[in-house]
Protein backbone atom coordinates (compact mmCIF):
# COMPACT_ATOMS: atom_id res chain seq x y z
CA UNK A 1 0.00 0.00 0.00
CA UNK A 2 2.93 2.35 1.07
CA UNK A 3 4.59 1.55 -1.83
CA UNK A 4 1.95 2.00 -4.38
CA UNK A 5 0.76 5.00 -2.95
CA UNK A 6 4.69 6.72 -3.11
CA UNK A 7 4.67 4.99 -6.96
CA UNK A 8 1.46 7.70 -7.27
CA UNK A 9 3.56 10.51 -6.16
CA UNK A 10 6.24 9.71 -8.20
CA UNK A 11 4.50 9.78 -11.59
CA UNK A 12 2.74 12.78 -10.45
CA UNK A 13 6.14 14.74 -10.43
CA UNK A 14 7.26 12.83 -13.07
CA UNK A 15 4.19 14.07 -15.35
CA UNK A 16 5.13 17.50 -14.39
CA UNK A 17 8.83 17.48 -14.04
CA UNK A 18 10.31 14.83 -16.23
CA UNK A 19 9.62 16.49 -19.93
CA UNK A 20 9.12 19.33 -21.05
CA UNK A 21 5.56 20.83 -21.75
CA UNK A 22 4.41 21.33 -25.07
CA UNK A 23 4.63 25.20 -25.56
CA UNK A 24 0.58 25.84 -25.83
CA UNK A 25 -0.03 24.39 -22.25
CA UNK A 26 2.65 27.22 -21.20
CA UNK A 27 1.12 29.83 -23.58
CA UNK A 28 -2.74 29.25 -22.29
CA UNK A 29 -0.98 29.18 -18.32
CA UNK A 30 0.38 32.18 -18.68
CA UNK A 31 -2.27 34.39 -20.51
CA UNK A 32 -4.69 33.11 -17.45
CA UNK A 33 -1.75 33.92 -15.33
CA UNK A 34 -1.82 37.02 -16.81
CA UNK A 35 -5.56 38.37 -16.70
CA UNK A 36 -5.02 37.30 -13.23
CA UNK A 37 -2.28 40.27 -12.93
CA UNK A 38 -4.80 42.10 -14.47
CA UNK A 39 -7.21 41.25 -11.92
CA UNK A 40 -5.62 42.11 -8.92
CA UNK A 41 -3.81 45.03 -9.84
CA UNK A 42 -2.12 45.17 -13.62
CA UNK A 43 -1.27 42.85 -16.35
CA UNK A 44 1.78 41.00 -17.15
CA UNK A 45 4.99 42.93 -18.33
CA UNK A 46 9.39 42.43 -18.96
CA UNK A 47 10.94 45.80 -19.19
CA UNK A 48 9.75 47.42 -16.25
CA UNK A 49 11.50 44.81 -14.21
CA UNK A 50 14.65 45.68 -15.82
CA UNK A 51 13.77 49.56 -15.95
CA UNK A 52 13.48 49.25 -11.97
CA UNK A 53 16.31 46.53 -11.35
CA UNK A 54 19.13 49.02 -13.22
CA UNK A 55 17.75 52.35 -11.26
CA UNK A 56 18.40 50.85 -7.75
CA UNK A 57 22.16 49.62 -9.30
CA UNK A 58 22.47 53.82 -10.59
CA UNK A 59 21.30 54.54 -7.22
CA UNK A 60 23.19 52.57 -5.23
CA UNK A 61 26.45 53.92 -6.95
CA UNK A 62 25.15 57.41 -7.39
CA UNK A 63 26.06 57.16 -11.13
CA UNK A 64 24.16 59.29 -13.91
CA UNK A 65 21.90 61.22 -11.09
CA UNK A 66 19.38 58.40 -11.70
CA UNK A 67 18.12 58.17 -7.98
CA UNK A 68 14.60 60.61 -7.68
CA UNK A 69 11.58 58.46 -7.27
CA UNK A 70 13.29 54.83 -7.48
CA UNK A 71 11.42 52.24 -5.69
CA UNK A 72 13.21 49.25 -3.81
CA UNK A 73 12.81 46.04 -6.41
CA UNK A 74 10.59 45.17 -2.91
CA UNK A 75 8.45 47.65 -2.89
CA UNK A 76 7.32 48.23 -6.97
CA UNK A 77 5.43 45.68 -8.77
CA UNK A 78 7.21 44.24 -11.49
CA UNK A 79 10.99 44.72 -9.94
CA UNK A 80 9.75 42.42 -8.01
CA UNK A 81 7.60 40.06 -10.54
CA UNK A 82 10.50 39.83 -12.56
CA UNK A 83 12.80 38.30 -9.49
CA UNK A 84 10.17 36.20 -8.58
CA UNK A 85 9.74 35.14 -12.15
CA UNK A 86 13.82 34.60 -12.36
CA UNK A 87 13.59 32.40 -9.01
CA UNK A 88 10.44 29.95 -10.46
CA UNK A 89 12.33 29.52 -13.09
CA UNK A 90 15.52 28.47 -11.34
CA UNK A 91 13.27 26.08 -9.18
CA UNK A 92 11.58 25.03 -12.52
CA UNK A 93 14.96 24.24 -13.57
CA UNK A 94 15.99 22.62 -10.15
CA UNK A 95 12.89 20.67 -10.41
CA UNK A 96 13.83 18.52 -13.90
CA UNK A 97 17.00 18.26 -13.13
CA UNK A 98 17.81 20.57 -15.56
CA UNK A 99 20.26 23.64 -14.18
CA UNK A 100 24.08 24.23 -14.47
CA UNK A 101 25.78 27.56 -14.60
CA UNK A 102 26.23 27.35 -18.19
CA UNK A 103 29.70 29.73 -19.11
CA UNK A 104 29.96 30.00 -23.04
CA UNK A 105 32.44 31.53 -25.52
CA UNK A 106 33.42 35.61 -24.81
CA UNK A 107 32.45 35.90 -28.37
CA UNK A 108 28.55 34.60 -27.24
CA UNK A 109 28.82 36.51 -23.75
CA UNK A 110 29.29 39.73 -25.68
CA UNK A 111 26.38 39.05 -28.23
CA UNK A 112 24.43 38.52 -24.70
CA UNK A 113 25.27 41.64 -23.43
CA UNK A 114 25.09 43.98 -26.57
CA UNK A 115 21.31 42.49 -27.40
CA UNK A 116 20.40 43.50 -24.00
CA UNK A 117 21.62 47.03 -24.45
CA UNK A 118 19.35 46.90 -28.01
CA UNK A 119 16.46 45.22 -25.71
CA UNK A 120 16.79 48.01 -23.59
CA UNK A 121 16.90 51.13 -26.24
CA UNK A 122 14.04 49.47 -28.10
CA UNK A 123 11.69 48.81 -25.18
CA UNK A 124 12.15 52.24 -23.79
CA UNK A 125 11.97 53.72 -27.22
CA UNK A 126 8.92 52.14 -28.59
CA UNK A 127 6.86 51.87 -24.78
CA UNK A 128 7.17 47.97 -24.39
CA UNK A 129 8.60 44.87 -25.27
CA UNK A 130 7.35 41.59 -26.05
CA UNK A 131 5.40 41.01 -22.70
CA UNK A 132 3.49 44.10 -22.15
CA UNK A 133 3.83 45.99 -25.63
CA UNK A 134 2.78 42.93 -27.86
CA UNK A 135 1.77 39.67 -25.39
CA UNK A 136 -0.21 41.90 -23.04
CA UNK A 137 -0.91 44.99 -25.62
CA UNK A 138 -2.83 42.64 -28.48
CA UNK A 139 -4.64 41.51 -25.27
CA UNK A 140 -5.61 44.88 -24.33
CA UNK A 141 -6.72 46.16 -28.45
CA UNK A 142 -3.91 48.19 -28.37
CA UNK A 143 -3.36 49.11 -32.24
CA UNK A 144 0.24 49.92 -31.24
CA UNK A 145 0.65 46.55 -30.08
CA UNK A 146 0.59 45.54 -33.72
CA UNK A 147 2.67 47.68 -35.40
CA UNK A 148 5.48 46.39 -32.20
CA UNK A 149 4.94 42.99 -33.53
CA UNK A 150 5.76 44.49 -37.38
CA UNK A 151 8.77 45.50 -36.18
CA UNK A 152 9.47 42.59 -33.74
CA UNK A 153 9.62 40.75 -37.23
CA UNK A 154 11.63 43.07 -39.23
CA UNK A 155 14.23 43.00 -36.71
CA UNK A 156 14.70 39.33 -35.50
CA UNK A 157 14.44 38.60 -39.43
CA UNK A 158 17.72 40.89 -39.69
CA UNK A 159 19.40 39.65 -36.75
CA UNK A 160 18.77 36.01 -37.82
CA UNK A 161 20.50 36.85 -41.13
CA UNK A 162 23.40 37.95 -39.00
CA UNK A 163 23.84 35.23 -36.89
CA UNK A 164 23.68 33.02 -40.13
CA UNK A 165 26.20 35.46 -41.57
CA UNK A 166 28.17 35.25 -38.82
CA UNK A 167 28.34 31.20 -38.74
CA UNK A 168 30.04 31.77 -42.06
CA UNK A 169 32.49 34.94 -41.92
CA UNK A 170 33.44 35.33 -38.08
CA UNK A 171 32.74 31.39 -36.87
CA UNK A 172 34.93 31.93 -33.61
CA UNK A 173 32.46 34.06 -32.35
CA UNK A 174 30.62 30.97 -30.77
CA UNK A 175 33.87 28.91 -30.48
CA UNK A 176 36.59 28.38 -27.68
CA UNK A 177 36.78 27.56 -24.23
CA UNK A 178 33.41 27.14 -22.69
CA UNK A 179 32.46 25.72 -18.49
CA UNK A 180 29.66 24.08 -17.14
CA UNK A 181 29.17 23.77 -13.67
CA UNK A 182 26.68 22.02 -11.30
CA UNK A 183 25.26 20.11 -13.68
CA UNK A 184 22.67 16.74 -12.57
CA UNK A 185 24.60 13.55 -13.44
CA UNK A 186 22.78 10.39 -13.93
CA UNK A 187 24.29 9.52 -9.88
CA UNK A 188 24.39 12.54 -7.94
CA UNK A 189 21.87 14.91 -9.06
CA UNK A 190 19.02 14.69 -6.69
CA UNK A 191 20.19 17.37 -5.27
CA UNK A 192 18.05 19.65 -7.63
CA UNK A 193 14.23 18.43 -6.98
CA UNK A 194 14.98 18.63 -3.27
CA UNK A 195 17.13 21.83 -3.29
CA UNK A 196 13.92 23.05 -5.60
CA UNK A 197 11.41 22.54 -3.31
CA UNK A 198 13.22 23.60 -0.61
CA UNK A 199 13.45 26.95 -2.17
CA UNK A 200 9.71 27.10 -3.98
CA UNK A 201 8.43 26.67 -0.16
CA UNK A 202 11.07 29.45 1.24
CA UNK A 203 9.70 31.57 -1.31
CA UNK A 204 5.99 30.92 -1.10
CA UNK A 205 6.48 31.76 3.08
CA UNK A 206 9.13 34.34 2.77
CA UNK A 207 6.56 36.30 0.39
CA UNK A 208 3.86 35.31 2.72
CA UNK A 209 5.33 36.80 5.87
CA UNK A 210 7.07 40.23 4.14
CA UNK A 211 3.91 40.81 2.42
CA UNK A 212 1.44 39.67 4.75
CA UNK A 213 -0.38 43.28 4.82
CA UNK A 214 -0.67 43.89 1.55
CA UNK A 215 -2.30 40.97 -0.76
CA UNK A 216 -1.56 43.41 -4.01
CA UNK A 217 2.39 42.41 -3.42
CA UNK A 218 1.61 39.04 -2.26
CA UNK A 219 -0.52 37.66 -5.49
CA UNK A 220 2.32 39.44 -7.57
CA UNK A 221 4.94 37.57 -6.22
CA UNK A 222 2.80 33.75 -5.90
CA UNK A 223 2.41 34.49 -9.81
CA UNK A 224 5.68 35.62 -10.79
CA UNK A 225 6.57 32.69 -9.12
CA UNK A 226 4.46 30.26 -11.16
CA UNK A 227 5.03 32.35 -14.11
CA UNK A 228 8.87 31.21 -13.99
CA UNK A 229 8.17 27.68 -13.29
CA UNK A 230 5.62 27.48 -16.31
CA UNK A 231 7.54 29.47 -18.76
CA UNK A 232 10.90 26.99 -17.82
CA UNK A 233 8.63 24.29 -18.15
CA UNK A 234 6.97 25.07 -21.45
CA UNK A 235 10.55 26.97 -22.56
CA UNK A 236 7.90 29.39 -23.58
CA UNK A 237 9.44 31.74 -26.27
CA UNK A 238 8.61 34.69 -28.22
CA UNK A 239 11.98 35.02 -29.58
CA UNK A 240 11.29 31.32 -31.23
CA UNK A 241 7.65 32.41 -32.46
CA UNK A 242 9.44 35.39 -34.59
CA UNK A 243 12.33 33.30 -35.68
CA UNK A 244 11.46 30.46 -36.23
CA UNK A 245 9.28 30.43 -39.12
CA UNK A 246 12.32 32.53 -41.05
CA UNK A 247 15.05 29.52 -39.34
CA UNK A 248 13.52 26.01 -38.92
CA UNK A 249 9.96 26.37 -40.01
CA UNK A 250 9.04 24.68 -37.16
CA UNK A 251 5.53 25.80 -35.84
CA UNK A 252 5.27 24.75 -32.25
CA UNK A 253 6.75 28.21 -30.59
CA UNK A 254 4.32 30.29 -32.62
CA UNK A 255 1.04 28.19 -31.20
CA UNK A 256 2.11 28.55 -28.30
CA UNK A 257 2.43 32.59 -28.05
CA UNK A 258 -0.93 32.53 -30.56
CA UNK A 259 -2.72 30.12 -27.90
CA UNK A 260 -1.45 32.77 -25.20
CA UNK A 261 -2.79 35.52 -27.44
CA UNK A 262 -6.35 34.31 -28.11
CA UNK A 263 -6.14 33.40 -24.21
CA UNK A 264 -5.33 36.85 -23.05
CA UNK A 265 -7.30 38.41 -25.53
CA UNK A 266 -10.68 37.19 -24.22
CA UNK A 267 -9.73 37.84 -20.41
CA UNK A 268 -8.96 41.15 -21.34
CA UNK A 269 -12.09 41.69 -23.22
CA UNK A 270 -14.29 40.97 -20.84
CA UNK A 271 -12.65 43.13 -17.62
CA UNK A 272 -12.47 45.91 -19.90
CA UNK A 273 -15.48 45.37 -21.31
CA UNK A 274 -17.53 44.96 -18.22
CA UNK A 275 -15.41 47.69 -16.59
CA UNK A 276 -14.52 44.88 -13.87
CA UNK A 277 -13.78 46.77 -10.36
CA UNK A 278 -14.87 50.20 -11.08
CA UNK A 279 -17.78 52.36 -10.33
CA UNK A 280 -17.63 55.48 -12.15
CA UNK A 281 -17.41 55.96 -16.08
CA UNK A 282 -14.30 57.79 -15.42
CA UNK A 283 -12.33 54.58 -13.67
CA UNK A 284 -13.87 52.42 -16.11
CA UNK A 285 -12.54 54.39 -19.42
CA UNK A 286 -8.98 54.35 -17.78
CA UNK A 287 -9.26 50.46 -17.41
CA UNK A 288 -10.13 50.15 -20.68
CA UNK A 289 -7.00 51.97 -21.46
CA UNK A 290 -4.87 50.30 -19.38
CA UNK A 291 -1.62 48.60 -21.33
CA UNK A 292 -2.51 50.93 -24.54
CA UNK A 293 0.59 53.07 -25.02
CA UNK A 294 0.98 56.36 -27.45
CA UNK A 295 3.17 54.32 -29.77
CA UNK A 296 0.82 53.86 -32.92
CA UNK A 297 2.78 53.43 -35.14
CA UNK A 298 6.27 54.92 -36.03
CA UNK A 299 7.24 55.27 -32.14
CA UNK A 300 6.19 51.24 -31.90
CA UNK A 301 7.42 50.30 -35.51
CA UNK A 302 11.02 51.84 -34.61
CA UNK A 303 11.34 50.64 -30.89
CA UNK A 304 9.92 47.20 -31.83
CA UNK A 305 12.56 46.55 -34.58
CA UNK A 306 15.46 47.44 -32.38
CA UNK A 307 13.75 45.13 -29.70
CA UNK A 308 13.34 42.38 -32.31
CA UNK A 309 17.77 42.55 -33.22
CA UNK A 310 18.27 42.55 -29.23
CA UNK A 311 16.43 39.72 -28.63
CA UNK A 312 17.76 37.50 -31.43
CA UNK A 313 21.03 38.45 -30.86
CA UNK A 314 20.71 37.61 -26.99
CA UNK A 315 18.55 34.37 -27.59
CA UNK A 316 15.46 35.56 -25.86
CA UNK A 317 13.34 38.41 -25.15
CA UNK A 318 12.83 40.06 -21.48
CA UNK A 319 11.13 37.47 -20.15
CA UNK A 320 12.87 34.72 -21.98
CA UNK A 321 15.99 36.16 -20.66
CA UNK A 322 14.84 35.94 -16.86
CA UNK A 323 14.01 32.15 -17.28
CA UNK A 324 17.50 31.12 -19.25
CA UNK A 325 18.73 33.46 -17.19
CA UNK A 326 17.20 31.24 -14.05
CA UNK A 327 18.34 28.08 -15.51
CA UNK A 328 22.01 28.96 -15.34
CA UNK A 329 22.73 30.27 -19.05
CA UNK A 330 25.54 32.67 -17.95
CA UNK A 331 25.00 34.42 -21.91
CA UNK A 332 21.55 35.70 -20.80
CA UNK A 333 22.91 36.67 -17.31
CA UNK A 334 24.90 39.03 -19.29
CA UNK A 335 21.78 39.94 -21.63
CA UNK A 336 19.92 40.76 -18.47
CA UNK A 337 23.38 42.92 -17.11
CA UNK A 338 23.40 44.97 -20.40
CA UNK A 339 19.43 45.49 -20.54
CA UNK A 340 19.09 47.01 -16.93
CA UNK A 341 22.50 48.81 -17.17
CA UNK A 342 21.32 50.84 -20.14
CA UNK A 343 17.35 50.97 -19.55
CA UNK A 344 17.53 53.53 -16.72
CA UNK A 345 19.99 55.44 -19.23
CA UNK A 346 18.12 55.20 -22.13
CA UNK A 347 15.04 56.46 -20.32
CA UNK A 348 16.52 59.73 -18.61
CA UNK A 349 19.06 61.04 -21.66
CA UNK A 350 17.50 58.97 -24.96
CA UNK A 351 13.95 59.01 -25.37
CA UNK A 352 12.86 62.22 -24.44
CA UNK A 353 14.56 64.22 -26.88
CA UNK A 354 13.67 61.27 -29.44
CA UNK A 355 9.57 61.58 -28.05
CA UNK A 356 10.12 65.41 -28.36
CA UNK A 357 11.51 64.78 -32.00
CA UNK A 358 8.16 62.10 -33.03
CA UNK A 359 5.44 64.22 -34.41
CA UNK A 360 2.32 63.17 -32.77
CA UNK A 361 0.89 61.14 -35.43
CA UNK A 362 3.49 58.97 -34.69
CA UNK A 363 3.00 58.41 -31.06
CA UNK A 364 -0.87 58.03 -30.97
CA UNK A 365 -2.58 55.80 -28.15
CA UNK A 366 -5.26 53.62 -30.56
CA UNK A 367 -7.17 51.86 -28.34
CA UNK A 368 -9.13 49.43 -31.78
CA UNK A 369 -12.50 48.86 -30.29
CA UNK A 370 -13.04 52.86 -30.19
CA UNK A 371 -13.07 53.13 -33.95
CA UNK A 372 -14.56 49.20 -34.28
CA UNK A 373 -16.24 48.76 -31.37
CA UNK A 374 -15.60 45.72 -29.15
CA UNK A 375 -16.73 42.92 -31.48
CA UNK A 376 -14.81 44.38 -34.25
CA UNK A 377 -11.29 45.03 -32.37
CA UNK A 378 -11.75 41.15 -30.94
CA UNK A 379 -12.68 40.08 -34.52
CA UNK A 380 -9.38 41.82 -35.93
CA UNK A 381 -7.09 40.53 -33.50
CA UNK A 382 -8.51 36.85 -34.09
CA UNK A 383 -8.06 37.40 -37.64
CA UNK A 384 -4.73 37.91 -37.47
CA UNK A 385 -3.89 35.43 -35.44
CA UNK A 386 -5.41 33.40 -37.97
CA UNK A 387 -3.85 34.85 -40.34
CA UNK A 388 -0.33 34.54 -38.48
CA UNK A 389 -1.34 30.81 -37.90
CA UNK A 390 -2.13 29.92 -41.91
CA UNK A 391 1.17 31.27 -42.47
CA UNK A 392 3.26 29.53 -40.18
CA UNK A 393 1.17 26.54 -41.37
CA UNK A 394 2.24 26.77 -44.98
CA UNK A 395 5.91 27.57 -44.29
CA UNK A 396 6.62 24.46 -42.11
CA UNK A 397 5.03 22.21 -45.24
CA UNK A 398 7.10 24.05 -47.79
CA UNK A 399 9.54 25.75 -46.18
CA UNK A 400 9.39 28.78 -48.08
CA UNK A 401 11.39 31.07 -45.69
CA UNK A 402 13.13 28.77 -43.49
CA UNK A 403 16.44 29.09 -43.89
CA UNK A 404 18.22 25.87 -42.15
CA UNK B 1 26.17 4.18 -28.54
CA UNK B 2 27.71 1.91 -30.69
CA UNK B 3 28.38 3.43 -34.37
CA UNK B 4 30.85 4.68 -36.33
CA UNK B 5 31.25 8.95 -35.36
CA UNK B 6 32.28 10.43 -38.45
CA UNK B 7 32.53 14.21 -36.93
CA UNK B 8 32.05 15.40 -33.46
CA UNK B 9 30.71 19.18 -32.82
CA UNK B 10 31.33 20.80 -29.82
CA UNK B 11 27.97 23.22 -29.03
CA UNK B 12 28.74 23.00 -25.26
CA UNK B 13 27.70 26.42 -23.77
CA UNK B 14 25.64 27.24 -26.11
CA UNK B 15 22.30 28.61 -25.96
CA UNK B 16 19.66 28.80 -28.11
CA UNK B 17 19.48 28.99 -31.62
CA UNK B 18 23.23 28.54 -31.61
CA UNK B 19 22.89 24.38 -31.57
CA UNK B 20 20.69 24.27 -34.67
CA UNK B 21 22.51 26.92 -36.52
CA UNK B 22 25.80 24.84 -35.89
CA UNK B 23 24.35 22.05 -36.84
CA UNK B 24 22.71 23.09 -40.16
CA UNK B 25 25.76 24.42 -41.16
CA UNK B 26 28.04 21.17 -40.35
CA UNK B 27 25.50 18.60 -41.95
CA UNK B 28 25.75 20.48 -45.05
CA UNK B 29 29.54 19.83 -45.26
CA UNK B 30 28.72 16.01 -44.61
CA UNK B 31 27.86 13.50 -46.86
CA UNK B 32 24.98 11.07 -47.12
CA UNK B 33 25.21 8.04 -44.49
CA UNK B 34 28.36 10.08 -42.41
CA UNK B 35 27.17 10.19 -38.83
CA UNK B 36 27.68 13.36 -36.80
CA UNK B 37 27.71 13.70 -32.78
CA UNK B 38 26.37 16.94 -31.37
CA UNK B 39 27.96 17.76 -27.65
CA UNK B 40 25.71 19.86 -26.06
CA UNK B 41 24.61 21.12 -22.43
CA UNK B 42 21.33 23.07 -23.46
CA UNK B 43 18.13 21.41 -22.20
CA UNK B 44 15.94 22.71 -25.23
CA UNK B 45 18.14 21.16 -27.65
CA UNK B 46 16.36 17.96 -26.51
CA UNK B 47 13.32 19.02 -28.28
CA UNK B 48 14.86 21.08 -30.76
CA UNK B 49 17.48 18.19 -32.60
CA UNK B 50 15.28 15.76 -33.07
CA UNK B 51 12.17 17.74 -33.89
CA UNK B 52 14.75 19.67 -36.68
CA UNK B 53 16.12 16.38 -38.00
CA UNK B 54 12.12 14.92 -38.86
CA UNK B 55 11.69 18.21 -40.81
CA UNK B 56 15.04 17.88 -42.66
CA UNK B 57 14.45 14.22 -43.14
CA UNK B 58 17.91 13.70 -41.46
CA UNK B 59 17.84 10.56 -38.85
CA UNK B 60 18.02 10.62 -35.40
CA UNK B 61 19.72 8.05 -34.35
CA UNK B 62 19.80 9.01 -30.13
CA UNK B 63 20.66 10.82 -26.99
CA UNK B 64 23.00 9.54 -24.47
CA UNK B 65 23.54 11.82 -21.44
CA UNK B 66 27.25 11.84 -19.83
CA UNK B 67 27.96 13.82 -16.78
CA UNK B 68 25.68 16.47 -17.79
CA UNK B 69 26.86 16.43 -21.67
CA UNK B 70 24.01 15.46 -24.07
CA UNK B 71 25.54 13.88 -26.80
CA UNK B 72 23.43 13.25 -30.04
CA UNK B 73 23.75 10.88 -33.14
CA UNK B 74 22.91 12.52 -36.20
CA UNK B 75 22.90 10.47 -39.43
CA UNK B 76 22.80 12.47 -42.40
CA UNK B 77 19.97 11.58 -44.92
Amino acid sequence: MGEKESGAWRQLWATFFSKTWPVWVGGILLAFLNVTLFLVKSPWGGSGTYINWGENFYKATGLFGISGGVKPVFSHLYGLLGLLTLLGAFAGALFGREFAIRIPPAGEMFKGFLGGVLMALGATLGIGCTIGGFLSGWAALSGGGIVLAVGFMIGTYIALRYLIWEMEHLPKMSMGKTYTFLAAKSTSGNWQPVFGVLLTVALIAGSAVYYKNDNVFSMFALIGLLMGIILQRSRFCIVRAFREPFMTGESEAPVGVMAALVVGIIGFTVIKYMGVGTSTPGAARALAMTWVYPHFWLRALIGGTIFGLGMTVAGGCAVGTLWRAGEGHVKLWLAAIGFLLFAPIAKKFIVPGFSHMLPEWAKQKLFLPDKFGYGGAVLIFLVLIALWYAFVKWNEKTGKFSAV
Amino acid sequence: MDIKIDKTLDCKGLSCPMPILKLAKEMKGMDGGQVLELLGTDPGSKGDIPGWCEKTGNEFLGLEEEEGVSKFYIRKA
